[in-house]
């Protein structure tokens, strides 16, 4: 189904920083890496869509997201030890740091995490590959059809 | 008048902007939206003040689910009650449009049950509230927004097998009722139906409101209610401006009546922030804390062919735990499932075979609105002992259905947890449960923080919905009921604010020889 062209225009308003948006695509290929590389030039895209599904939020709830972005940023050194900002990392250690913080008995770390993966999830399966790719066949329905059927 | 006609954008105003009318009504969601019909109707003359933006149900009927929650929910679907101690963080739906929260129900539709009634027409003593008085509303709502039985044929596979394992049980199941007209099982209730089929306000109510001559704004930002020796005289806010989409144009408008009906988050911001020092203001929310349990099975349940939610049981209600068929986008239904990478994409592209169903705690309360440092409030829950054991008795329930039905693999909401594999895999759920701090829990029917009560110091409205504290000043939406109701929240609401606009129709004169 193609988009609706809306009678008024979206709010402008933008969230991340370029420290963010650069981080954000490493974030992604952690989360979501599996056999397959994640293609680059996606992930652009992909952050700007990111912006502006946050950028509707409140400023309160924005800043939390953000501050959220600067632990996982700087916190690799505390979580594994390593003397290295989350870009830094190599993937493994990017999906090793993730687990630890899905894992971790202070539950504000592992909030971090499924906050972030929620939002991510939810915008990274949309685009009609990775639906695809779901198994989801798109806007086919049949069940109706036997109710509309009935006399 | 058309819907076009009616409405003005208020991120399209450059210039202040002053209105003078009979009454106005903040938020145009199940609460506002039938009141400023019943007024219209009267003859009144009606401004609808409502802080989200208009889309039409072509428009979001054609949105993604993404970009349908940013438009339509407040912060972008991603707001949240705070646990205090062992709680989990509970995520909270609800709307920020023309038509709130009703664009994004399942459609569910349920009538306050007579024992909760009993509970307040006689321990609260709000006599009004009795199952009969309330009939003749519950039927004039039902009628209005066509609310019909989900026929079995409309099913997903995915209910039909929890049904079929709930039979296993010996749990009966039955057909939820919904608001809608010509389903075509979609699964996308929650995003904004794509074939108007659901009756939500805008469909529902606001034509007929706009027919009869109230007029309403969008992206209108209501900051406070203006009064004068202890009556309300009118509001004022600003209109958010079209870049930034933070307040910037002010408007004030003058009324004989104010109605507030931004929701049980927001109603109580907006009396605290009016200088209301009401002590119940904020207090007493309910949330009805929900639960997800995913299922894998070995054959193809394709839930998104079907009804979103078809079937419910209230088998286990005297425990205080309500069943209900779900389902959601497939995308959405991704975010919720354990795990992340190889395992998440493991499960993930099993999604034709994932069967999804819910439940819901008909709660003790707990919460708490507060104003804090933005206009969004900061929502506190702290759930009870016997909430949190009600909470993982309904995921064990969910489960064993589950396995029951022929599931090979259960995905429980518990961060961190992995997939199980058998029924015994559950009893940890009831006999070492996790902390309830890590079950991901959701709500969609926030009830209860400027509740009705029989006297002043026991919460902020009489039972005509008329605040205690200020003459002229109407409450009707979710936040007067006084207790949780254990059932969706979309009729009550209604129900209840078509008994107070009837009540407001009927003693106009008493409200107008005030104003004057």
């Amino acid at each position: 189904m193609p988009p609706p062209v809306l009678h008024q225009r979206d709010f402008a308003r933008t969230t991340l920083r370029p420290r963010h948006r650069a981080l954000m695509p490493k974030l992604v290929e952690a989360y979501f890496a599996s056999d397959e590389p994640l293609d680059l030039d996606r992930l652009e895209a992909f952050t700007d869509e990111v912006d502006a599904a946050i950028s509707t939020a409140s400023k309160t709830l924005r800043a939390g997201l953000v501050a959220m972005l600067e632990i996982i940023q700087w916190s690799p050194i505390f979580i594994l030890g390593k003397p290295s900002t989350f870009e830094g990392l190599s993937l493994e250690d990017r999906a090793r740091f993730l687990t630890r913080l899905e894992r971790s008995s202070f539950v504000p770390l592992a909030l971090i995490f499924v906050a972030w993966k929620t939002l991510l999830t939810m915008l990274y399966f949309e685009a009609p590959e990775q639906l695809a790719a779901l198994g989801y066949p798109g806007e086919k329905r049949t069940r109706y059809l036997s109710v509309v059927s009935q006399p | 008048m058309s819907a076009c006609d009616a409405i003005l954008h208020g991120r399209e105003q450059g210039a202040p902007f002053f209105a003078k009318v009979d009454a106005v009504i903040v938020g145009s969601g199940s609460g506002g939206a039938v009141i400023a019909r019943e007024l219209a109707r009267d003859g009144r003359s009606v401004l609808v003040l409502e802080e989200g933006g208009h889309y039409t149900p072509e428009e979001y009927g054609r949105m993604t689910p993404s970009h349908s929650i940013r438009r339509l929910a407040r912060e972008a679907g991603l707001a949240v009650a705070v646990g205090r101690g062992d709680t989990p963080l509970i995520s909270v739906m609800s709307g920020k449009c023309v038509g709130g929260s009703s664009l994004l129900t399942g459609g569910v539709c349920f009538r306050i049950p007579d024992d909760v009634l009993h509970d307040w027409s006689t321990g609260l003593g709000l006599g009004t509230l009795t199952p009969d008085r309330l009939a003749p509303f519950f039927d004039e709502v039902e009628e209005t927004i066509h609310v019909e039985t989900v026929p079995e044929a409309l099913r997903s596979r995915g209910s039909q097998l929890f049904v079929e394992g709930a039979a296993a049980m010996g749990v009966p199941m039955k057909s939820l009722r919904r608001n809608t007209r010509g389903c075509q099982g979609a699964a996308r209730c929650t995003f904004g139906c794509p074939h108007t089929a659901k009756m939500s306000v805008d469909v529902a109510w606001l034509p007929d409101a706009y027919a009869h001559g109230a007029r309403l704004i969008s992206d209108a930002l209501v900051e406070r209610v203006d009064f004068a020796q202890n009556r309300a005289t009118g509001v004022r806010g600003r209109f958010l401006d079209q870049e930034t989409g933070e307040p910037r144009v002010p408007f004030t408008v003058q009324a004989k009546v104010v109605i507030v009906a931004c929701g049980s988050l927001h109603t109580p911001v907006l009396l605290r922030r009016s200088g209301m020092d009401t002590d119940a203001i904020g207090k007493h929310l309910t949330l009805h804390p929900g639960f997800r349990v995913s299922a894998l099975f070995n054959e193809d349940v394709n839930g998104w062919d079907g009804a979103m939610q078809s079937v419910y049981s209230d088998h286990f209600l005297k425990e205080g735990i309500t069943l209900v068929g779900v389902y959601s986008a497939v995308n959405v239904l991704a975010a919720a499932l354990p795990g992340f990478g190889k395992e998440q994409r493991r499960v993930t592209s099993e999604m034709p075979r994932m069967g999804v169903f819910g439940g819901m705690v008909h709660d003790d309360g707990g919460g708490r609105v507060h104003r804090w440092l933005s206009r969004e409030p900061l929502v506190t829950y702290r759930m009870s002992a016997r909430d949190r054991a009600r909470m993982f008795k309904g995921i064990q329930i969910l489960g064993k259905m589950a396995f029951r039905a022929g599931a090979r693999e259960v995905m429980l909401p518990v961060f961190g947890s992995e997939a199980l594999k058998s029924e015994r895999d559950l009893d940890f759920l009831t006999e070492r449960p996790p902390p309830a701090a890590r079950v991901e829990s959701m709500a969609f029917h926030p009830l209860g923080s400027a509740k009705m009560s029989r006297d002043p110091r026991g919460g902020v409205v009489k039972e005509t919905g008329e605040a205690w504290a200020a003459d002229n000043l109407i409450v009707a939406d979710g936040s007067v009921l006084p207790t949780s109701i254990g059932v969706n929240s979309q009729v009550p609401v209604m129900a209840m604010s078509l008994k107070i606009a009837r009540g407001l129709c009927d003693d106009w004169s008493t409200y107008a020889r005030r104003a004057s």
